[in-house]
């Protein structure tokens, strides 16, 4: 299949993309609610 | 007091401000003329190419120079505080945009009539047959770049970095208004000089498109 | 978590689905073959990046008329993913253009403008991280916002205008003119697709900009007591 690394390429493109985009925010979310959490607990406490 | 009163207030304002210090136009304007000498170092146009290259060259010239320019428009007002005394003065929000907006074409205005006769000169253009039409070109592209500049010198003023990201947000929001003028111009660099009113109009509903824009949100523009 | 992984699943299905069709369900292309398979995510990707850019300008408006946070998180959510998408867009075209036309990139209208765009909403993010104050930053990013948005059909006219001469590039299809019936068929599929996804992770960034704000809400409150139990009248200690 001619210029078959090319199609992979951008077909991994694509999906890296979003993907890459993703795993920052969904990281960044979780490390966030594990903060309100935290914060959420100490205010209860004091 | 009507609109029209309050933004000739704030114009006297700012040119008397700018006129005792006159800093601004003699930096903008030298600074303009290095962009050309760069240019000419760097690409060495030959006298046909000069002919195609001079225009956008001139405007990108206008633009870097322009948009540094706009920069204290408002962040003098901000070290000083003033924007708050302006904002409590019974004058609609626009009408002090629209003053700045009138002092910064007339100081850009001022410099591009000083730069082109230079450019002319050092590329050996003929421009008293198309004077009228280029001045024609110049005011609705200087209009265009001065309003979108004040705004967005006005929401740069806020934030870090303010004089980086003026140009930042300036020069690709201005990329039409750059071909527009640019082509426009050429038409009349060209060897039969002929207008083009299309990219004309085009100036001209930039410039609407733009003022309309800056009407509608002067208030959050200017708010607390 | 059951809806999630349920909506996690759906998305990595359409993809399948989507990259199956796009590599067998699609009809050979006569002069570029294989690689004018990339098309089905290409245009996927503009879709997604309109859409997204829509949705972040009618968020602009609706801050500067309600003043609800919540406008303000779905525009730079949805300004984000309208750079992701841009960015796939972009990257799917050179990948595109080095095998069909043999040059990665050219000044051509559709480049160009999609370049400007890129640069313009990425410059809204920068002028997002330059401002500190929440409120100032919301109305500001989100007359930025709107400007960008007015440029963007001025900046395809302007070039089209300008480079009237020059083909654009994605003639096959671009307006559905003339598109076989199978290709249409498989675009069904994969356009939705890439759009499930812009979807779904914008609400994710949606998500995260509203925590944000929990969270600073939440470090004010513990401000605030900390500042009352530091001020204690005198005459509770005597």
């Amino acid at each position: 299949m001619k210029n078959f690394h090319f199609l992979l390429s951008a077909w991994i493109a694509v999906w890296a993309v979003f993907f890459a985009y993703e795993l920052s925010v969904a990281s960044r979310l979780s490390k966030l609610s594990e903060d309100i959490e935290r914060l959420k607990r100490q205010l209860k406490q004091g | 007091m009507t609109t029209a009163r309050a933004a000739a207030i704030v114009l006297a304002k700012e040119l008397r401000l700018e006129f005792r210090a006159r800093e601004l136009l003699t930096t903008t304007v030298v600074f303009a003329l290095v962009i050309v000498v760069l240019f000419s170092f760097a690409f060495d146009p030959t006298a046909g190419e000069s002919r195609r290259y001079g225009p956008g060259l001139l405007w990108i010239a206008f633009l870097f120079a322009g948009s540094l320019m706009l920069n204290p428009s408002f962040a003098r007002e901000q070290s000083n505080q003033t924007l708050d005394a302006l904002r409590m003065a019974p004058v609609s929000p626009f009408a002090i945009l629209l003053g700045k907006m009138l002092a910064n074409f007339i100081f850009l205005s001022v410099a591009e009539a000083i730069l082109v006769p230079v450019f002319a000169v050092l590329y050996n253009l003929s421009l008293s047959d198309v004077a009228g039409r280029l001045i024609l070109v110049l005011v609705l592209g200087t209009l265009g770049l001065v309003i979108t500049g004040t705004v967005f010198s006005a929401v740069a003023a806020h934030a870090r970095l303010r004089e980086l990201l003026l140009p930042l947000l300036l020069l690709p929001i201005l990329a039409p208004l750059l071909i527009a003028a640019v082509e426009a111009t050429a038409s009349l660099f060209a060897e039969q000089p002929a207008l083009d009113r299309a990219w004309l109009a085009f100036l001209a509903g930039f410039d609407i498109v733009f003022l309309t824009a800056s009407w509608l949100l002067s208030d959050y523009l200017l708010e607390e | 978590m059951k809806g999630r992984a349920a909506i996690t699943v759906l998305a990595a299905a359409l993809i399948f689905f989507a990259g199956y069709a796009a590599l067998f369900v699609a009809p050979d292309e006569a002069t570029m073959h294989e690689i004018q398979r990339v098309f089905y995510f290409h245009l996927g990707s503009w879709a997604a990046m309109y859409s997204a850019l829509s949705v972040a300008f009618i968020a602009n408006v609706g801050w500067l008329v309600t003043r609800n946070p919540h406008w303000d998180w779905l525009g730079v959510a949805s300004v984000e993913l309208g750079v992701v998408s841009c960015t796939a867009g972009l990257i799917t075209g050179v990948l595109w253009g080095k095998p069909a036309w043999g040059i990665w990139w050219t000044w051509d209208p559709r480049l160009t403008t999609c370049f400007i765009l890129w640069i313009l909403y990425v410059s809204y993010l920068i002028l997002r991280g330059l401002i500190e104050e929440p409120q100032r930053r919301a109305t500001l990013s989100a007359i930025f916002g709107i400007f960008a948005f007015l440029d963007a059909p001025l900046v395809y006219a302007s070039n089209r205008l300008w480079r009237g001469q020059h083909p654009s590039p994605v003639i096959l299809g671009g307006d559905n003119s003339g598109l076989d019936p199978t290709m249409g068929k498989v675009l069904l599929i994969t356009v939705p697709a890439v759009m499930v996804v812009m979807i779904l992770v914008l609400v994710d960034r949606y998500r995260l900009e509203k925590l944000r704000y929990e969270l600073e809400e939440l470090r004010l409150v513990e401000e605030e007591r900390g500042s009352a139990a530091n001020s204690m009248p005198i005459k509770e200690l005597s």
